[in-house]
């Protein structure tokens, strides 16, 4: 099947993006790197009236660590995430997720920043980005404005942004020393959305307890990512113990709320949630001792 | 065809041997025009209008919006073509728009022809159709509660479609004589046949009223039978060409209504009409596997012999007939021709539910049959206390034997097949021995190398094959077979090349055309190689006889001493005086005329005499063994199919490559049934299939394959060309029930139904951490009443393949 037709432009500058996004409201559809627009359009399940490609707007390919964050830009593709030397060494959680995503013909072209603007539950960088504690840099016509990831997903397949806002960039806080993190995905094969997915992101103090940057997200298990607070607010200050982990995986079971679908009955996938976390911490300890 | 006229005892040079396919430069290079790539001048596009509601009637359907849009030719519906047609002769009940009732989700009821695909899109939108909705048939279980609303006004009662009751001999005085009985309940849920190519057909009648048909069709023979019969013209008038397949793997094998309709459209209009379908519409074609529930009581000796075998089968079918009479006797047709069952019982039943129909895919009727035997052996011997191969190779049927329902086996190489595979993965070391979590297991298979009979019961050939030889030394081979992909148009290159002596890319090969070719009755029941290989083989030798006198009077040699190699025909004693194999065929159209050859070929008579034994008889049988390692995940269930030893007994390797191409696709596609593919439904009474389309129907990728270790065991069949039997289909049956029979060995969990999804698997390990039985799968098959049995003597028992008569049943 083919798409029905459309406008399109190809603004080359931020400015004259937003404007055109002004002027067409929500006829607009912005296309970045088309992951999930494209499939949508073609079988139909989305016609938007307008397509606004920012992909020759120059200057948005940026990986780079600034002012203490890492700032990943708006048409950085999960190719380049992948490929990142700043980001394999300080960030293997960020890779962790990207390998997960699709194939890699679609990483070629998907966009990390996409990938949240698309407001999809199933979607994994919602929360590897929600562990890390990042900022959402949306631009519009009254300028630029911060909105942490947590307030980033009110509703399903619904963002923070405006329509005549852009995703511009991601910025994650560069983590202290004794930093580890790492995502885990569950899926029926590769390529899949996730039958569930945790990332855990930690810091340990001199004495080896959890600090308070203790992140934990979750993925298509409820109808917007989820931040699992109660878990992270457990870990906190804690020693990370087998019965610690045990407790701690338990209560990020029960901040889930996973419905019954293709992927599996809720029960399993609650379950999933209890074992991945787990599993996670584990994984994240091992990276805070240099592990891989 | 006699097995001493095959290459006159001399070295082959082609059978064999690994050469590329005819076809292989062009699929690489783009170059092969399949059915979508073909376009007409003033060319029209059609699309069909589907049924959104499972089961209606169709109070008015209203096309004037649609017809008046810009663009759109003609618009269609079921009363402009009211003659039914169906693969089967007891099964016409399709349409090819539906008139007055819709039966599910996808059935097609307007067509529109417009000047493009985007318009004929539109114009959809603009047919009303008011319908009045019916209750649903879901499920084997309503159509066994519920007799009203009838899906159709035919069938055995309700919505029962088809009972059917064998029995060979006495199964009670089996189970008598038995020290252990076993009874398991499996299901095997359906799943579709997801060629990459969609279906797509083109048709033009010409200024003759003639018609012509491309078509991505499997059986260009039915649809020309389908074809003259609805739309009304001689057959002679009508002419199929079957485009190259992208894959179809059963899902092309029956007449299509989208077929249908643009011929009828291309007649209305003057102009070609081409449709290509949709994914999505793909899935609502279907006719891929049946859901079935299998309850299966055997009676063994305490070594494993099986003493007697009742096995009952529910067939979910879906909407229409399809193949589903053949469907059903297959679920209880070959499960005689691996171990020996001495009495056997089979009671098998099909509904008509408001689904896609079900029909033919790769196995068609027997994996469903082959993974509860399989696992139920290996519950057997588990119980018993026995390796499961030992226990399997003891009881072997042998070779040249005739089983309990009259099938009878040829060549039997499931004793080296099973053999194999135990030494090659280290099954001894590993069975039972292995850490918790990873498990190794055991099953093997048997299919058809053809079906013994046609659809439509005659006695004329089922392959027939038309060699051309000019002048220039050029050799045509046409045939009415259909490269799928499997590589049949080689098959008839290869064996033409070897008879001939020459190379076979020299062989011009035309196929799968009505008017150019001689009938075959289509690439289904894994029957070509053997079939259409051994017409091939008739004809050459015919050529080759001319040629031989021709070039032995030439020559003045002696005809015995006359020999085909390296494209010369020489005397064999002096093997420098020869002539050149173009000037044979010059000096035999001298002599002769034009020279052109035919060759067909009939399978034997079948010692199945009863009623119901059309299904199971074939001129040999193929077998093949398995062994799967998996490392199953305790926590989430998940199996991870790590290794996978296969041995396929194929009786002769025509070209061991492409053998073990099929070897390693039915892998493939047998790992998708075990662990993921489901056509699945969603709700109750809306049955909206639940994922017709690629991004969920979720089948394996190259990263989900395991590493395959393929075996060829070749113990040459007298009944096929060279010893070939076939490898289409065959080493998929081992699949599911060896990813099952490992998981129980890795997690001591029985999984007893398909696909093996992880929760399944954790249930189960759940259910045995309580105290539970540590399985998962249906408890229970339906209790209904089947109709008396057909009672047939088995050969032991001094039967004659005839059905007993009742009165002396009743005696």
């Amino acid at each position: 099947m083919i798409p029905r037709s459309f406008e399109y432009s190809a603004p080359g500058t931020l400015d004259e993006a937003v404007a055109l996004l002004q002027k067409l409201g929500s006829d607009a559809k912005i296309l970045s790197g088309g992951q999930s627009l494209i499939p949508m359009m073609k079988l139909r399940l989305a016609s938007p009236p307008h397509i606004v490609d920012i992909n020759r707007i120059p200057g948005l390919d940026y990986i780079t660590e600034k002012d203490g964050f890492l700032r990943i830009g708006a048409l950085v593709r999960e190719s380049d995430l992948e490929r990142s030397e700043l980001v394999r060494s300080r960030f293997p959680i960020l890779v962790d997720t990207t390998s997960v995503i699709a194939d890699p013909l679609v990483r070629n072209q998907a966009t990390v920043c996409g990938n949240l603007a698309h407001g999809d539950p199933a979607n994994d960088h919602p929360a590897t980005m929600l562990a890390l504690g990042a900022i959402v840099v949306a631009v519009g016509p009254r300028g630029e404005r911060d909105v942490p990831v947590e307030n980033f997903f009110p509703a399903l397949f619904t963002t923070a942004l405006e329509a005549d806002e852009i995703l511009r960039e991601i910025k994650i806080p560069i983590p202290p020393p004794s930093t580890g993190g790492a995502y885990l995905k569950l899926e029926r094969k590769v390529g899949d959305y996730a039958t569930a997915g945790v990332a855990v992101q930690i810091t340990l103090n001199n004495s080896g307890a959890c600090t308070a940057a203790a992140g934990i997200g979750l993925t298509n298990v409820g109808f917007t990512p989820i931040k699992a607070v109660k878990a992270e607010a457990f870990v906190k200050g804690k020693q990370l113990d087998q019965a610690a982990v045990k407790q701690a995986s338990e209560i990020a079971a029960g901040e889930s709320h996973p419905v019954d679908d293709i992927r599996g009955p809720a029960d399993y996938k609650r379950d999933l949630v209890r074992v991945l976390t787990a599993r996670a911490i584990v994984r994240a300890l091992e990276r805070v001792k240099g592990g891989v | 065809m006699s097995n001493g006229s095959q290459g006159n005892g001399k070295p082959l040079k082609v059978i064999g041997k690994p050469f590329r396919k005819v076809d292989a430069r062009a699929k690489c290079t783009g170059q092969t025009l399949f059915a979508d790539d073909i376009v007409l001048p003033r060319m029209l596009f059609a699309k069909l209008l589907r049924s959104h509601v499972p089961h209606a009637f169709i109070k008015r359907i209203d096309v004037s919006r649609a017809l008046s849009l810009a663009g759109v030719v003609a618009v269609i519906t079921g009363k402009d073509l009211p003659i039914p047609y169906g693969i089967l002769p007891v099964s016409q009940d399709e349409h090819t728009l539906c008139i007055d009732k819709v039966r599910f989700i996808g059935d097609p009821v307007a067509a529109i022809a417009a000047v493009d695909e985007d318009t004929a899109f539109e114009a959809l939108s603009l047919i009303d159709v008011e319908y009045e909705q019916l209750d649903t048939i879901g499920s084997i279980e309503e159509a066994l509660s519920k007799n009203e609303p009838r899906i159709h006004d035919y069938g055995d009662e309700g919505n029962i479609h088809k009972k059917v009751h064998l029995e060979f001999g006495s199964v009670e005085e089996g189970f008598a004589e038995a020290d252990l009985i076993r009874e398991d309940v499996f299901f095997y849920e359906g799943n579709t046949h997801l060629p990459m190519e969609q279906h797509a057909a083109l048709a033009r009648f010409d200024a003759d009223n003639k018609l012509t048909l491309w078509s991505s069709t499997q059986t260009p023979h039915y649809v020309h039978r389908a074809l003259a019969r609805v739309l009304e013209i001689s057959p002679s008038h009508v002419r199929v060409i079957a485009t190259p397949n992208g894959g179809g793997f059963g899902g092309k094998s029956d007449p299509f209504n989208h077929e249908i309709a643009v011929c009828k459209l291309s007649r209305i209009t003057g102009r070609p009409v081409k449709i290509t379908l949709t994914r999505e519409e793909v899935f609502y074609c279907h006719r891929g596997r049946h859901p079935v529930l299998m309850k299966v009581k055997t009676g063994v000796k305490k070594d494993g012999a099986i003493t007697a075998m009742d096995f009952q089968s529910f067939l979910d079918g879906g909407a229409y007939g399809s193949y589903g009479v053949a469907s059903t006797f297959y679920t209880g047709a070959l499960q005689t021709v691996t171990y020996q069952i001495p009495r056997y019982r089979f009671r098998g039943l099909r509904a008509f539910t408001n689904k896609a129909p079900c029909g033919p895919k790769r196995g068609h009727g027997t994996p469903q049959p082959r993974f509860a035997l399989e696992i139920q052996i290996d519950k057997i011997a588990d119980e018993l206390g026995l390796d499961p191969a030992e226990m399997r190779r003891k009881h072997l049927v042998p070779p040249n034997s005739l089983t309990a329902n009259y099938l009878r086996v040829g060549s039997m190489g499931l004793d080296a097949c099973i053999e194999k595979v135990v030494d090659a993965s280290g099954w001894k070391e590993k069975f039972k021995r292995l850490p918790y979590g990873r498990g190794i297991g055991l099953a093997c298979g048997s299919y058809l190398s053809g079906a013994g009979l046609p659809i439509y019961w005659n006695n004329m050939p089922h392959s027939g094959v038309q060699l051309r030889l000019d002048r220039q030394g050029g050799v045509c081979v046409m045939c009415g077979s259909t490269d799928i992909g499997q590589g049949s148009d080689s098959i008839l290159a290869y064996i033409v090349a070897e008879v001939l002596g020459i190379d076979p890319f020299d062989i011009r090969v035309i196929t799968a055309d009505t008017d150019l070719t001689p009938v075959d009755l289509g690439s289904y029941s894994s029957r070509v190689t053997l079939m259409t290989g051994n017409a091939a083989l008739q004809a050459a030798e015919r050529a080759r006889e001319l040629l031989t006198l021709a070039v032995a009077e030439k020559l003045n040699a002696p005809i015995e001493n006359i020999t085909f190699a390296e494209r010369r025909a020489f005397d064999v004693e002096h093997p420098e005086i020869g002539v050149g194999f173009a000037q044979a065929v010059e000096l035999a159209e001298a002599k002769f005329g034009t020279i052109g050859t035919v060759g067909s070929y009939t399978p034997p008579p079948s010692a199945a005499q009863f009623k119901g034994g059309g299904v199971g008889p074939s001129p040999a049988y193929s077998y093949s063994a398995a062994i799967a390692e998996v490392a199953v995940d305790p926590d989430t269930g998940i199996t991870k199919v790590e290794q996978i030893w296969i041995a396929h007994d194929v009786g002769q390797a025509i070209n061991p490559v492409l053998v073990m191409g099929q070897v390693e696709g039915s892998v493939y596609m047998g790992l998708g049934e075990a662990l993921m593919e489901d056509m699945a439904y969603r709700g109750k009474r809306n049955l909206v299939h639940k994922f017709p389309s690629l991004l969920e129907y979720k089948s394996p990728t190259t990263l989900e394959m395991c590493d395959v270790k393929t075996f060829l065991i070749q113990e040459r069949d007298s009944a096929g060309p060279f010893g070939a039997k076939e490898v289409g289909q065959g080493p998929l049956l081992p699949i599911p029930p060896v990813i099952a029979n490992a998981i129980y060995d890795a997690v001591g969990v029985r999984v007893d139904e398909v696909p093996i999804t992880p929760e399944k698997v954790l249930a189960g390990i759940r259910a045995g951490a309580h105290g539970k039985e540590a399985r998962y799968g249906p408890s229970s098959a339906p209790e209904i009443t089947w109709p008396e049995a057909l009672h047939v003597a088995t050969p032991a028992e001094g039967g004659d393949g005839r059905a007993v008569p009742r009165d002396v049943v009743h005696k």
